[in-house]
């Protein structure tokens, strides 16, 4: 989608708001604690204890041992939301950066690759795109596993083409440009054109983008794991956690909300961290 | 008198019958005036077909058990019972001869009779598309014997052939003619006519006015729905908007004893948990392997703290009740022994893949992990695999697994056809590659009809792989139902089948 | 103007064959059995070829996709594995609850989504701001699922005010559409907002506010069709995620629709309903697009995609 306008007066920005200062460090401040999960939570998030199952949080009926309470194994709840989290947040981001990897290089292939490579790329794109996200990671878990790695390559699939349409709009918009044009008729070669002119002006989307996609990829994962394609057992992952408290929400609801409020609180930091960051870096953006 | 009287001898016969029909017209009606109400029943599978023979689902079994009447029933203790046949037995190691029951007749009138019932056998055996037709293929001929008795004769002895028509609805012979057409709107022999099926959500049938036995059905209306999500179903039983559900796991009991207006019942079930080893492969193909991993097993745990109790111990690999059941001494927990045996056959940092069909039985993947958990303390890791039902079942045949978590219900309450496809070389080439002569040859004498015979070939074959352990089985499942209140004389089924003839709801 | 419309449309129909073209192959090269799905699982393995020998599993691909595009053109989808009927009959049968609901949650996130949007923006940086935006991030946070039985609990088995699941009457659907509608309404708000604060800050607004125009005329008539634009993107976006969403959605309030059709039948490898199901909702997705990219060019010819 590219659009060439007038520019546009916008108040407030320069400054980052308050709020993207809370989704910052909610954000930190969870990735924090699942980097220090081993300090942070002494009981082991996978062996199983079965005098202690299901005991609720602490003030709801539990002791203070377990401050979340146990799951059905009799596993710390804490301990498993804290390991946990470095399994979520590792894949989360390791998928945004390859998504946003792949969809830069094909935006930018795209773009200044003529208008042949442009349609084939852009009809790919259309056709991944009208399948479901859901079937593609049926399809991948079923030939490749249900290993991370399979995990995080459905992650990455569901995700670069946003960067790839950006990257390409934005391109296709600066090639036009009279400076771009001057530079060429000079002789300058198309990836110095892409170092120096494209790639500047498309940082700003990008880090919006992936922002926002952090936050969708972590609810990608609980929701593959909810249907059983994602962190196999018994590795805690939030969306692992999640399904597991699935049976027990009527008798042990603390199971499932426990690692629902860590989900939202998470994407709740990065989305409000991302709004912060595009008000301040990209005022254009819609 | 001669035949020029007015009223013939069959006119005569007639008049009489039709005198007896009004006189027990009555009775008939008093038990018309005692159907009331509707049942909604919560069932956990989804129902694929109408057609009896098309499928191997238990809540489709339990469904079609509804419309159609099989020639025998099989009751909660595993006896076999007259339905449409009133009686049968084995004329020599090959034949069986059934007596069918009079005055039965198909919801669209047509009588019930021989012809009903060769069409129905010869159709399972010939059309090889439907689901259950492997189980006929051994059947040589089906004829009638008069109107009322049919001989089945088969190639090889098929002892269990009873036991498997308990599966198999009666149709009749008209829906040979159209089957599609028929299959739209199927007419059988049971207390209930189909009404309509919206597929995947639900099945209304309504209730048979002439069923054949007295006081059935007892409600006017009876709707199965199909939801496959545990809590989605609990929460309907807890909100009063149907009456009975299936598969409810040991956690959810609690909840729902607290509620008000429900109940709950349990009752041990045709089925024994069971892992199976791949026998071809190394490390698992080793028996003292083997035999360790089953020491460092604590089944008591298994059935206390993760299935709440609602397990029973295993003492033969047949569940109780079953023709072959014996009792053997219960396998033991003894870890140190374990070990010892490891140390002594040479194992040390031994990984086994263990794979799970997804979703396929409550808390598998808990007892997995637990079981996991079990053998890492003897020094043997696992790598749980739970894997969506096909891919495992890929695994299973390419033979790329060692360990795999695989129930066995026996729905037809015979164990011809688990020993058969499971212990003999043929059978299990694709699945665990058991291959063992001598219990070869049991299975195959097992197979007459004389039930003492059977039980004694059985219990020779059972001692011998308690010995072997080829599988660890190391629990008897049990079935859990949440029945509203208002029922009344629901019997919890150990076959996990929901069966609402002879329930009343208050 | 036509020639715009003439490529959108062979584009669209590009896609449409890649989409089928996929789902066949990889339906195909997917490890695991038809058979062996709809056989017992003790079934002797002769039972299991004689079974893929009848539904035609044992020609080589090109044939069977040849076979099945000859089919689709007559208009017969095959037959489906599980149910034994056409796999184009129990598809039509399920795709109306699925539109049902989608077009519940669409009904929903439009109305409440477009409304929060215009709350915050017109109200910006005052309390009603941060709470429309703190309710459209936490919509955009929560597992749906989780969401969906959390309502369950708490309207259907505590309250019992609302069904707990089914889809029989006009109640039944109103947990399920609130369920699903959570994120799209979140994002519409969110989209609505920064897209309104975009043009209300523009000259020509802040031209018509000097000239005196009244602020309702001002918002609505100038700022909201502009505003529309990328809201549009979005809302043809969300179509296909309402239709995958919808799957978790379904699962949980067993609502009888395409996606937990689907996902059932890819778990079965039942391939006749899953090609259907995925070519339809593929259909619809590049057609709603289409008709979204259509309807901008009506809105501001200044767009054209290059």
């Amino acid at each position: 989608m590219s659009r060439v306008d007038a520019p546009v007066t916008n108040s407030g920005a320069g400054r980052l708001s308050p709020t993207a200062l809370v989704g910052g460090i909610l954000l930190a401040l969870t990735v924090l604690a699942s980097v220090f999960a081993p300090v942070l939570a002494s009981s082991d998030p996978v062996k199983p204890s079965y005098s202690r199952r299901l005991a609720p949080p602490w003030g709801i009926g539990g002791t203070s041992a377990h401050v979340v309470g146990t799951d059905n194994l009799g596993r710390d709840i804490l301990a498993r939301l804290l390991h946990g989290g470095r399994v979520s947040l590792t894949l989360a981001a390791i998928s945004v950066v390859i998504a946003a990897a792949v969809g830069i290089v094909v935006g930018l292939v795209a773009g200044s690759g003529g208008e042949r490579v442009d349609a084939f790329l852009m009809r790919l794109a259309d056709v991944q795109l009208a399948l479901p996200v859901i079937m593609l990671a049926i399809a991948i878990v079923a030939v490749v596993g249900t290993s991370p790695a399979a995990l995080v390559g459905v992650l990455a699939l569901s995700g670069w083409v946003l960067y790839a349409r950006t990257v390409r709009a934005n391109v296709l918009t600066i090639r036009r440009l009279e400076y771009v044009e001057a530079a060429y008729t000079l002789g300058a070669s198309d990836v110095r054109i892409i170092v120096r002119h494209i790639l500047p002006n498309t940082l700003a989307p990008i880090l919006v983008i992936g922002s926002s996609q952090f936050a969708t990829m972590v609810l990608l994962e609980s929701g593959l794991s909810f249907l059983g394609m994602g962190i196999q057992a018994p590795r805690p992952s939030w969306g692992l956690m999640l399904a597991e408290g699935r049976d027990y929400l009527s008798n042990a609801w603390w199971l499932a909300t426990a690692p629902g409020i860590m989900i939202s609180l998470v994407v709740l930091g990065a989305n409000l961290l991302g709004d912060g960051l595009r008000d301040l870096l990209d005022p254009r953006a819609g | 008198m001669s035949d020029e009287t007015p009223v013939g001898r069959r006119q005569f016969l007639t008049l009489s019958a039709a005198g007896l029909a009004a006189a027990s017209l009555p009775r008939a009606a008093r038990a018309q005036a005692r159907r009331s109400g509707e049942i909604v029943a919560g069932l956990s599978e989804r129902m694929l077909t109408l057609d009896p023979a098309n499928h191997y689902s238990i809540s489709a079994t339990s469904v079609h058990r509804h419309m159609f009447d099989p020639l025998v029933d099989v009751t909660n203790d595993s006896k076999f019972v007259p339905a449409l046949a009133e009686s049968w037995r084995a004329v020599n190691n090959l034949t069986w001869r059934f007596t069918l029951r009079k005055n039965v007749a198909f919801h669209d009138g047509t009588p019930f009779n021989a012809d009903s019932v060769v069409f129905t056998i010869k159709r399972a055996r010939d059309n090889t598309k439907l689901i259950k037709s492997f189980v006929y293929q051994d059947v040589e001929s089906v004829e009638k014997d008069g109107e009322y008795a049919v001989v089945v004769t088969s190639k090889r002895p098929f002892g269990s052939l009873p036991a498997h028509l308990t599966m198999l609805g009666m149709l009749p012979p008209s829906a040979g003619r159209n089957e599609d057409a028929f299959f739209q709107k199927p007419v059988g022999t049971g207390p209930f006519r189909f009404t309509s099926w919206t597929h995947g959500d639900n099945i209304v049938l309504a209730a048979n006015p002439t069923y054949w036995k007295p006081g059935q059905p007892k409600v006017e209306k009876v709707t199965f729905r199909f939801i496959p999500e545990l809590s989605t179903r609990a929460s309907a039983l807890r909100a009063g908007e149907i009456h009975v559900i299936d598969r409810v796991t040991p956690d959810l009991v609690e909840t729902l004893k607290g509620s008000r207006g429900v109940k709950v019942f349990d009752v041990p079930a045709v089925e024994a948990q069971r892992w199976i080893f791949q026998l071809a492969k190394e490390p698992v193909k080793d028996q003292r392997l083997r035999q360790a991993i089953s020491l460092a097993i604590d089944r008591n745990v298994i059935i206390k703290d993760l299935l709440l109790g609602y397990g029973r111990v295993v003492d033969s690999p047949v569940p109780p009740g079953l023709i072959g059941h014996t009792s053997l001494p219960p396998k033991a927990y003894d870890p140190e022994k374990a070990r010892q045996i490891l140390k002594q056959a040479g194992y040390s940092n031994v990984t086994l893949d263990f794979v799970l069909m997804k979703d396929l039985y409550p808390k598998q993947l808990e007892i997995t992990q637990a079981v996991a958990a079990m053998l890492g303390e003897v020094g043997i890791k696992v790598n749980i695999k739970n894997l969506e039902i096909a891919t495992a079942r890929e695994q299973r045949s390419a033979g790329t697994y060692d360990m795999f978590f695989s129930g066995w219900a026996h729905m037809p309450h015979d164990p011809d056809w688990y020993f058969g496809q499971w212990f003999t070389k043929a059978g299990s080439e694709k699945l665990t590659r058991y291959n063992n002569p001598r219990v070869e040859q049991l299975i195959a004498e097992g197979r007459v009809p004389d039930p003492k015979v059977r039980q004694a070939k059985y219990e020779e074959l059972e001692r011998i792989l308690w010995d072997e352990e080829p599988e660890i089985w190391p629990y008897y499942s049990v079935a859990i139902y949440g029945v509203s209140d208002r029922l009344r004389n629901f019997e919890p089924r150990r076959d996990y089948y929901v069966l609402l003839s002879d329930v009343a709801i208050a | 103007m036509r020639a715009y419309v003439l490529r959108r449309l062979w584009q669209s129909a590009l896609t449409l064959l890649g989409v089928s073209l996929l789902v066949f192959v990889v339906l195909r090269v997917l490890p695991g059995d038809p058979a062996k799905m709809l056989l017992p699982d003790g079934a002797p393995q002769s039972a299991v070829d004689e079974l893929n020998r009848q539904l035609g599993l044992h020609e080589p691909l090109h044939v069977q996709y040849g076979i099945f595009i000859r089919s689709v053109v007559r208009g017969d989808f095959g037959q489906s594995f599980q149910y034994r009927a056409p796999a184009l009959r129990v598809v039509t049968e399920r795709i109306a609850a699925t539109a049902e609901l989608a077009l519940a949650a669409l009904i929903l996130t439009v109305a409440i989504g477009v409304s929060l949007g215009i709350l915050a923006a017109v109200r910006r940086g005052t309390r009603y701001d941060y709470a429309s935006t703190f309710l459209a991030v936490l919509g955009q946070s929560l597992p749906n699922f989780w969401l969906g039985i959390m309502l369950i609990l708490l309207f259907g088995v505590a309250l019992r005010w609302l069904p707990t699941s089914g889809f029989e009457s006009w109640r039944h659907i109103v947990l399920p559409a609130i369920t699903l509608a959570a994120f799209p309404t979140a994002l519409v708000a969110r989209l609505t907002r920064s897209s309104m604060l975009e043009i209300l800050g523009r000259d020509y607004i802040r031209t018509g506010r000097a000239k005196g125009l009244a602020e309702r005329s001002v918002v609505l008539r100038h700022a909201l069709r502009n505003a529309a634009v990328p809201v549009l993107t979005v809302l043809g976006l969300q179509i296909g995620t309402l239709l995958g969403g919808a799957v978790i959605t379904e699962s949980v309030f067993a609502w009888p629709g395409m996606g937990k059709l689907v996902v059932d039948a890819i778990f079965f490898r039942d391939f006749p309903v899953v090609q259907t199901v995925l070519i339809f909702s593929a259909t619809i997705f590049v057609g709603l697009n289409l008709v979204v990219d259509l309807l901008y060019t009506v809105i501001d010819p200044r767009i054209r995609y290059s």
